[in-house]
């Protein structure tokens, strides 16, 4: 029979899972976090509170798919909090100045720069909640189904919300970058 | 997936949260490991049954016995009210019932000298005179006669 550990090496244990949960997972909290607000500080802020909570939560948490949805969800729902109680703005993309454009990843440049930033600037004046579910579409390649698991929403609603928001995005693209951008 | 689907997938790739940040991360988690856990209100009412003699638990007890110590000053109270509003009403009730016996019985006074005076009164003299005055005709005349002789 296995001897019992003791209260601060069963810390210590769960301490390093929850190190190597945050070291793997950062990325997907920080940047769901980081592409929603558009604020740094406030999205470490966000992606802090939530490794915090995931910290207090880790026990009952039962596989790494489960913690992985489980990030995803409150991070979403972080996200949405934070937007109401802030009263956040709804940027206008005639009023984004050219500099608020988020930095690129240091790993990847993009292929087209300025698409890239003019798209991030696109997906910021969203509505919450398509821009969460565009967040979750194309930066963590969730499927419909996926997203309406973590949105608690119906999957039929999560499509159309998509489309709307795709045709959104391309007409805005279309109309400040021209066709050809979009084509090519 | 479209040209423009790409684009947006490259536009929202996933970046690295700024350096230290799991560090960071790490020591909140670590300090708050270190803090001793804050007791809920439910598990620190709840622990005045498992220890209820630990000092930290006198301030429930001393809650809870006024709490009860209101409630029973309350109930009792509330009882004496209730006893006193009741008397009262059986009291008001009491006195309008004297009050109908006593209206009801000078009535069956005022009644019976009433039935009283009639009986006694020239109602029964008059019906005496006027046996005298006409005779019963249905009594032997005969006897009438012989009384008479």
């Amino acid at each position: 029979m296995a001897e019992p550990v003791p209260a601060e090496e069963a810390a210590d244990v769960a301490l390093g899972d929850f190190a190597e949960i945050v070291r793997q997972h950062q990325s997907m909290v920080f940047s769901m976090a980081l592409r929603f607000l558009a604020d740094p500080p406030a999205a470490e802020e966000l992606a802090q509170d939530v490794f915090m909570q995931l910290h207090a939560k880790l026990n009952t948490l039962k596989s790494p798919e489960h913690v992985v949805f489980w990030l995803r969800k409150v991070t979403s729902h972080r996200c949405i909090d934070r937007l109401r109680h802030s009263r956040m703005p709804q940027v206008s993309l005639d009023d984004l100045p050219e500099s608020a454009g988020l930095e690129f990843s240091r790993d990847v440049q993009p292929a087209d720069p300025f698409l890239s930033r003019r798209l991030q600037q696109l997906v910021r004046s969203l509505p919450a909640k398509a821009r969460l579910m565009v967040i979750l579409r194309y930066q963590e390649d969730l499927s419909a189904e996926d997203i309406a698991g973590i949105l608690d929403m119906p999957a039929a609603t999560v499509k159309s919300h998509l489309q709307r928001a795709l045709a959104m995005l391309r007409d805005k693209v279309v109309r400040t970058m021209g066709e050809v951008r979009t084509d090519t | 997936m479209t040209h423009f689907e790409d684009e947006l997938k490259d536009a929202l790739r996933r970046q690295k949260p700024p350096d230290g940040f799991a560090d960071r991360v790490l020591a909140r988690a670590a300090e708050s490991d270190s803090r001793p856990a804050k007791r809920t209100w439910r598990d620190s009412w709840l622990n005045i049954f498992a220890q209820p003699f630990a000092p930290a638990n006198l301030l429930h007890w001393a809650t809870v016995a006024a709490v009860a110590a209101a409630l029973v000053v309350g109930g009792v109270h509330y009882r004496n009210v209730h006893v006193q509003r009741e008397r009262a009403q059986g009291e008001a009730a009491k006195a309008r019932l004297l009050l109908a016996l006593r209206i009801a019985g000078s009535k069956l006074q005022l009644a019976k000298a009433r039935v009283d005076q009639i009986n006694s009164g020239p109602i029964n003299r008059r019906e005496v005179n006027s046996d005298q005055r006409h005779p019963d005709p249905n009594s032997d005349p005969t006897a009438n006669q012989q009384e008479r002789e």
